[in-house]
């Protein structure tokens, strides 16, 4: 089985990992300059109390990381869906495709100039081709 | 349909469920005990208990929203290898590595929580996430000519 949705999920997939090395690529020269952190000794603690001491532009790559695993999970559910019930063509792969644009776009914007209009722009309008998904899988899957 | 690859995913899904009582096993008599009383409260935000409650009585709470961010790509990328036949061999066995790696990171955080340890379980798991990605681009796009 093929499905054209199936390309823009994996292109969001290894995004997410490229996003990933990118934060600790900054995170971790950080750590170790910083006179606030011991490796050897740390005990507890999550990746959001770096923030009291780390640069925030450091952590801005972790938000927009953290950003990344909550809304397209949903997308990944749809699309998936989609594919399952051979709707993933066409339409839904263009939307698919735009969705996965959007987010690129805003990821790059949260983790360089992170100025909060253009991303929240960014989302906003990233959104809408998930809703229409959603609207979409929601339609097939009830008029069945 | 492939289908190997649906074990490590089932496994991983019934360990976040076992970490969700984990967690709520530790943090309600932690609340009790930080006079927090349940009937009463409204509201709240995400970490709010840190720093309230004991440290250790917040690590699995931790560990179990931990598991609801990565691992949502590794069952997207495991379930799209299963629907393009791609879901046994080695993609399979990365699959049960992952799902391995992440419930010894599970293990880590919720007890010792010794940070250097934590950081090598994820960054391990991470890998295998990495390259499941990998083969799931290779797989859709066909780069192989397929």
């Amino acid at each position: 089985m093929q499905s054209e949705i199936l390309k823009p999920v994996v292109v969001l997939a290894a995004w997410s990992m490229i996003m990933w090395l990118w934060m600790y690529a900054t995170r971790l020269p950080a750590l170790i300059r910083s006179t606030d952190y011991d490796a050897k000794t740390s005990v507890g603690s999550v990746g959001a109390d770096l923030r009291s001491f780390l640069p925030a532009r450091v952590q801005w790559k972790a938000d927009n990381y953290n950003h990344l695993m909550e809304q397209p999970t949903i997308f990944y559910a749809v699309a998936i869906a989609l594919a399952l019930l051979t709707a993933g063509n066409g339409i839904n792969a263009t939307l698919a495709w735009a969705y996965v644009g959007f987010r690129i776009l805003h990821s790059l914007v949260q983790v360089t100039i992170n100025r909060v209009i253009v991303r929240f722009a960014l989302h906003a309008i990233g959104t809408i081709p998930l809703l229409m998904l959603t609207a979409h899988a929601v339609a097939i899957i009830f008029s069945r | 349909m492939s289908t190997d690859i649906l074990k490590p995913v089932a496994v991983l899904i019934a360990w976040s469920l076992i970490m969700l009582i984990w967690m709520v096993v530790v943090r309600l008599p932690a609340m009790k005990r930080a006079g927090i009383d349940i009937n009463k409260i409204v509201g709240g935000k995400p970490g709010g208990l840190d720093g309230v409650v004991d440290d250790k009585a917040q690590w699995p709470a931790h560990n179990y929203i931990h598991l609801m961010e990565q691992p949502t790509l590794f069952y997207a990328a495991s379930l799209l290898l299963a629907f393009v036949g791609q879901g046994t061999g080695i993609n399979a066995m990365i699959a049960w590595g992952y799902v391995a790696l992440r419930i010894v990171h599970s293990l880590i955080q919720a007890t010792s929580n010794i940070i250097r340890y934590r950081f090598l379980f994820f960054a391990l798991s991470t890998l295998c996430m990495a390259a499941l990605s990998w083969h799931a681009l290779i797989a859709v796009f066909s780069f192989h000519g397929a």
